[in-house]
């Protein structure tokens, strides 16, 4: 045993001798970090680190199956899922790793907005912090492209739109994003490329100088209200507090960090095992009709606001509006690299996070719930409630087939099933008269295409004695107040006129 | 310490083990067909044809293909027509590619097949020969009112279940699906067949029909009915003017 010990000390002379990498390991490890900053506020940084480790490994793992082209790329993710045992747990904590390494950097990022950590002399830090989280959105984005099913190829789809109205240049670079004019065979080899070397690779190296800033610099102290940032004065300051109040980074503030990444790869594979992995949908075939494609929840937002804008607005939004964005983060360090720290004293920093949050998650909630496209199969899928049958004439029956092949159902519901576009009709007859519901159809309305000249008149009376019988048992249905009191009081003349 | 780490990680060596189980391992097979390659039955039929035929065939608003005797008049031919080409002048529309629609001629197939295994059942008519499906005679209007009168009016004129005659319906539909329903009946909703026998109806006394007694139509009386009510068919009479409003004082 002693012999075993005194031979591996010697290889590791032999190897240290010539690497020295001992004394500026040591140094990292043990220099000193104030006490305070021993948080758990300040996790979030080692985490999305460890995330990146992992998806760096799984990522391995995946590429020895995957086959980056458009003809196998689809097939070569089911047989992962299907038959490569604990494949899909594979591509599962993937994905998951995936969502929560975004989550996880943007949290890092607002607990570093709200600390005030990117002032002097961290301004830097904080740009290559910038490129990072845009190189995490670039892995998110290239990632749904190699998971090549619909969501993908549409999300491509929309992306290159979004590219190709660059001005000038569009063209040029939807052809280098693609590698040709349309998403093709050539269009995953270059996002594997993108994907599997160019953005890890940036990413990696951008996360080292992170670290490596970090470690120099120092941890950011928890800000104080009061205690402002001077260059004159900082780096003297933080020396001191470090010399008088620090604490060695290993094992003092490190183990939280160790919990939590450590739980956060927990919460990874428990998702992993219970939701699965992301897809793959159908096939990513622009035949295939029926499919309602959704980007991945990072880019939900972006989908939100461009369903909302007004299409003049929509080019000058999407060239302009990432280039402000960018550059107002990038901005951030040198607009205020002094002053304050505590947000106790920087209510404008906590309102612009607070609003850019509530934004964030408002779109991405309409995102996800907003009923944006007609259910295309409700027509010939979802079925009448019998009891709305039950007592109908056969014109009210063929009232009834009209609803359903002139696709009405694509857009309104009834007995919970159906279109949300337009409103449930469960209930009409209680807020319309039959007048009412044949203008409605005939003209249209709001959101409503007008029907008048797609339907015949008799299609118009059937449509309408359907919908006069939907109302709630007990609930009369609406009437034309104005028809009963003339027909009450019917002039005696047979003149309306007063 | 060992026994720590054993205790953590057998659990979870046994979970990976029968991951085929865990919620997250997929359920399914076989990864998610072309929808021109599903050649399910209950598939196709849930997704195309159930609005308005019926969940299992029975109680949608249009035809009730689940009928046993709707199933043994129309052969496959007339089914593949109908499904492929759409029905002129009714809502059937054209379900087959080579018409516009989505299906593939083996899915449309595959549809048939599927009802005659789900729904077709041997000996419906109990011997009795039902008239043809098709109208292979010419019909009389005047004596086709004359038999409506008699057996299907004492229904059809109530206020509650009229309107068989109204010239909005009778616009949409044709003579055949008119034919069919009196030929094979709609037993979901209580429409007798042919043989005008008593029907249960679903949720209705079994005396609704109690008068119904009388010899089967003939395949004449059937062709004559049709001809009645296809002789009072005229589109251009159906308004969809909103309701003029009365005089008023």
């Amino acid at each position: 045993m002693p012999g075993m010990k005194q031979s591996g000390r010697r290889i590791y002379d032999w190897f240290e001798q010539r690497l020295q990498v001992e004394g500026p390991i040591k140094d990292a490890v043990l220099h000193k970090v104030p006490r305070n900053t021993a948080s758990w506020w300040y996790v979030f940084g080692s985490a999305a680190f460890t995330l990146l480790m992992l998806q760096i490994v799984t990522g391995i793992l995946l590429a020895l199956v995957y086959v980056p082209s458009a003809a196998e790329a689809w097939n070569s993710l089911n047989i992962l899922n299907h038959q490569v045992p604990l494949g899909w747990f594979l591509r599962a904590v993937h994905a998951w790793g995936s969502n929560f390494m975004v989550a996880v950097v943007f949290i890092h990022m607002a607990q570093v907005f709200l600390f005030g950590a990117y002032k002097f002399p961290r301004e830097l830090t904080w740009t290559v912090g910038v490129f990072l989280l845009l190189m995490t959105l670039g892995m998110a984005f290239t990632g749904q492209v190699l998971r090549f099913d619909q969501d993908a190829y549409w999300g491509l789809g929309i992306g290159v739109f979004i590219l190709s109205r660059v001005p000038w240049m569009g063209g040029g670079l939807v052809h280098l994003l693609l590698g040709g004019p349309t998403i093709a065979g050539a269009t995953l080899s270059r996002f594997f490329a993108l994907h599997v070397f160019v953005i890890p690779g940036t990413l990696l190296f951008l996360a080292l100088v992170h670290v490596w800033m970090v470690i120099k610099l120092g941890i950011n102290e928890w800000p104080m209200p009061g205690r402002l940032v001077r260059k004159s004065t900082y780096i003297a300051e933080y020396n001191q507090l470090t010399h008088e109040d620090g604490i060695p980074f290993v094992p003092g503030a490190f183990w939280k960090d160790l919990i939590f990444s450590a739980a956060v790869l927990a919460a990874v594979g428990v998702c992993a095992a219970v939701f699965g992995p992301a897809g793959p949908g159908g096939q990513p075939d622009p035949s295939i009709t029926q499919t309602v494609p959704k980007p991945d929840f990072p880019f939900l937002w972006i989908y939100a606001v461009l369903s909302y804008l007004p299409p003049s607005m929509e080019t000058p939004f999407i060239l302009i509006a990432p280039i402000l964005m960018i550059a107002g983060l990038l901005a951030v360090p040198f607009v205020a690299s002094e002053g304050e720290k505590s947000w106790h004293r920087r209510p404008v920093a906590v309102l612009a996070l607070a609003s850019v949050a509530v934004g964030w998650g408002v779109f991405t909630h309409l995102a996800m719930n907003t009923p944006w496209s007609p259910h295309m199969g409700a027509w010939s899928g979802d079925t009448l409630p019998l009891e709305y049958l039950r007592e109908a004439t056969p014109l009210v029956r063929q009232g009834a087939v009209i609803f359903q092949a002139k696709q009405c159902r694509n857009c309104h519901s009834i007995g919970g099933h159906g279109g949300e576009r337009g409103p449930a009709l469960d209930a009409v007859a209680t807020r319309m008269t039959p007048d009412q519901m044949r203008y409605k159809v005939v003209t249209g309305g709001g959101n409503m295409p007008a029907y008048g000249k797609n339907l015949s008149p008799p299609e118009i009376e059937a449509l309408v004695s359907f919908l006069e019988t939907l109302h709630p048992k007990g609930e009369p249905p609406a009437f034309d107040a104005s028809q009963q009191a003339a027909q009450s009081n019917p002039a005696p003349g047979g003149s309306n006129t007063p | 310490m060992r026994r720590g780490a054993l205790a953590f990680v057998l659990p979870l060596v046994l979970a990976l083990a029968g991951c085929g189980r865990l919620p997250g391992a997929r359920a399914e097979a076989e990864p998610p067909a072309r929808p021109e390659d599903v050649l399910d039955f209950h598939t196709l039929y849930s997704t195309n044809c159930q609005a308005c035929h019926g969940a299992n065939g029975h109680g949608g608003p249009a035809m009730e293909l689940g009928n046993p005797e709707y199933q043994a008049l129309v052969d496959d031919a007339t089914l593949r027509k109908w499904i492929s080409g759409g029905m002129p002048g009714t809502e059937m529309p054209a379900f087959a590619q080579s018409a516009g629609g989505m299906l593939t001629d083996a899915q449309v197939n595959a549809i048939i097949a599927g009802m005659r295994k789900e729904w077709a059942k041997s000996n419906v008519f109990a011997g009795a020969a039902p008239p043809p499906y098709a109208q292979d005679q010419a019909g009389d209007v005047k004596r086709g009112q004359q038999t409506y009168q008699a057996r299907c009016a004492s229904c059809h004129e109530k206020p509650s279940r009229q309107q068989v005659t109204s010239l909005a319906y009778l616009s949409l539909v044709s003579d055949q699906a008119l034919r069919t329903i009196i030929v094979t009946g709609r037993p979901d909703i209580g429409q007798p067949d042919w043989r005008l026998e008593p029907t249960p109806i679903p949720g209705r006394p079994p005396a609704v029909y109690a008068y119904l007694v009388g010899p089967p139509l003939s395949a004449q009386d059937v062709t004559d009915i049709v001809t009645y009510l296809g002789s009072l068919r005229n589109p251009a009479a159906v308004s969809a003017a909103p309701t003029p409003i009365p005089p008023r004082r």
